[in-house]
């Protein structure tokens, strides 16, 4: 058997550049309300359901939602892991301590929604209720709503 | 339509983490010349081809096209699939359109991963790319640390949220992720095409693997494999002439849902357990297949498992047992080879991820165990009627064959 030889092909390619994805009209409106610190999501006028944050179309009705509805700041920690590193600008850091992210399903929403919570590992469970917390400089910002904690 | 049937198969020589001997093409070359030499077929006898690869994972664009001669398809209609976990089954549902419709009377579905000439996680992130939206959408912050810690661990960051919904809805417990990776593993040990093989796997062992994203440990993750696949299809007529044993196309099926982390119910997302497309879609290929309850009618699964946990939950999902009782089928036993809901005798997608090959590997290992050609994994009970379940794309899309001995009345 003659001998494999690690000979490669490293073509480059210049994978240096941003892409820029425009949030939309329903995520603005949503993003607007972080301003006041309120919750916004889109209601389906056939079936009723709430879904956060806003998005265009209800799947189960096929309909296009033009209500926008604000929903309470309390909800259920629906699943959870545990966080151990944190990804700057495409580099690993390690957390300073292990974290908890999980979806919460707020009070009336038909859906959940992914979150940091601010709860130790041991104390996190399926199930719990937790409230929205807010950063004191809010900015119209997706990190505005800073985390979740038990309620 | 028309019935179709399996008539052949072929793998690559190996499943392992590094193919050092060939390139991309030459690993697809090997699969197909075994395909045709396992048939008796020539590359003249392939009416069409239907090619499937993930192209982020290698960043190999257009793989079908470099790898057009190396499969014999000079001059001959191509297709190409690339519906990320599920690319195999997709690509297998699209070769038996071909025959199915009377566009082809012999089709050949080609797939393939080479993962150690790329990186899965970079691939990962390409899929998420164009799905940031949706990402968006799910309220993950997207520029903060945190949401880029949730993306950022690829499919084991996302599929942690699934397990944990798993767990608290079906009373099962971490360790019975550990008994049911390590009954896979076992198995694979009797499967030569098998990557991750351990005949001495217990519970016990894999529950002392590090924990990566909770409740997932490593053991209970798929590795990254090299491997090429593929299977040839017929129609009933042609069949006949070429092939002694047959595996018949009884149904198919496929479904999507929101494309987000989480999965839906009624529509909505809130449960990435839930996964309706894969009750959906199960639901669709028996209806086809004439089957009314698929835990009295079919005899085996393969079911399509990165991660430990998706064989207990997909067994409820596909309705192969109650919502909350896959569990309980492992502590019983029922789901070893020997036992009467064998799954997975291969030893699943946790013990062999070549992403591009395992949905169709699910296929094929369900014709193996057909056709009774699965050598040291063929399962002790007699297999008239199996089911092979894909999933993958993100965490809402799933695809379901159903197979059995004998074709279906017209
Ligand atoms: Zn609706």
């Amino acid at each position: 058997m003659e001998e494999i030889k690690d000979t490669f092909l490293h073509p480059v390619v210049p994978l240096d550049f941003q892409n820029n994805y425009r949030v939309g009209a329903y995520l603005q409106r949503y993003l607007d309300g972080f301003k006041e610190k309120k919750i916004l999501g889109a209601k389906c006028s056939q079936c009723g359901r709430v879904v956060v944050p806003p998005r265009k179309y209800c799947g189960a009705c096929n309909l296009v939602m033009e209500e926008f509805t604000e929903l309470p700041q309390e909800g259920t920690l629906e699943n959870f892991t545990v966080g151990h590193v944190n990804l700057e600008k495409g580099q690993w850091k390690r957390a300073d301590a292990p974290y908890v992210i999980g979806m919460v399903r707020l009070d009336g929403a038909a859906n959940a929604m992914l979150a940091r919570l601010n709860v130790s590992p041991a104390d996190a469970r399926a199930g719990m209720k937790v409230k929205a917390v807010w950063k004191d400089q809010v900015e119209g910002e997706h990190a505005d709503l800073d985390c979740f904690e038990p309620a | 339509m028309r019935n179709v049937g399996i008539i052949g198969i072929g793998y690559t020589p190996v499943f392992v983490s590094k193919r050092k001997d060939v390139s991309i093409v030459e690993m697809i070359s090997e699969a197909v010349d075994a395909g045709l030499k396992n048939t008796g077929l020539a590359p003249e006898d392939i009416d069409a081809y239907v090619f499937g690869n993930m192209a982020t994972f290698e960043g190999v664009n257009m793989p079908h096209l470099w790898a057009t001669e190396h499969m014999h398809a000079r001059g001959k209609p191509i297709m190409r699939f690339a519906t990320g976990g599920t690319i195999g089954m997709a690509a297998f549902h699209g070769a038996y359109y071909h025959v199915a419709s009377g566009m082809a009377d012999i089709a050949m579905a080609v797939t393939y991963e080479k993962h150690s000439e790329g990186d899965a996680q970079v691939g990962l992130m390409g899929i998420i790319t164009p799905e940031l939206m949706a990402m968006l959408s799910a309220g993950i912050d997207v520029t903060g640390q945190s949401g880029m810690g949730a993306i950022g661990g690829g499919s084991a960051g996302g599929i942690s949220f699934q397990a944990s919904s798993y767990l608290h809805r079906s009373g099962a417990g971490i360790e019975h992720i550990d008994a049911i990776a390590a009954m896979e593993r076992r198995n694979a040990a009797k499967n030569p095409y098998a990557h991750l093989k351990d005949p001495e796997a217990t519970a016990e062992k894999i529950a002392q693997t590090p924990m990566v994203s909770w409740p997932i440990r490593f053991g209970h993750i798929c590795p990254t494999t090299d491997g090429a696949t593929v299977c040839i299809l017929a129609s009933e007529e042609k069949a006949a002439k070429i092939a002694d044993k047959v595996a018949w196309v009884l149904g198919v099926a496929n479904c999507a849902s929101d494309a987000t982390t989480a999965n839906l119910i009624d529509s909505q997302i809130t449960d990435p357990a839930e996964q309706l497309p894969a009750i959906m879609a199960s639901k669709k290929a028996c209806e086809r297949a004439g089957i009314e309850d698929p835990k009295k009618e079919i005899d085996y699964v393969e079911i399509y498992n990165g991660f430990a946990h998706q064989t207990l939950m997909y067994l409820e999902k596909v309705g192969m047992c109650e919502v909350g009782e896959a569990h309980k089928l492992l502590e019983a036993g029922e789901l070893e080879m020997n036992g009467r809901c064998p799954v997975n005798a291969s030893g699943g997608v946790v013990s062999t991820n070549s992403i591009g090959t395992s949905a169709l590997n699910r296929v094929t290992e369900c014709a193996l165990q057909i056709m009774g050609q699965a050598g040291e994994h063929q399962v002790e009970k007699e297999v008239h009627k199996a089911m092979a379940h894909g999933w993958g794309g993100l965490m809402q899309y799933c695809t379901i064959t159903i197979l059995g001995d004998k074709p279906k009345k017209l």
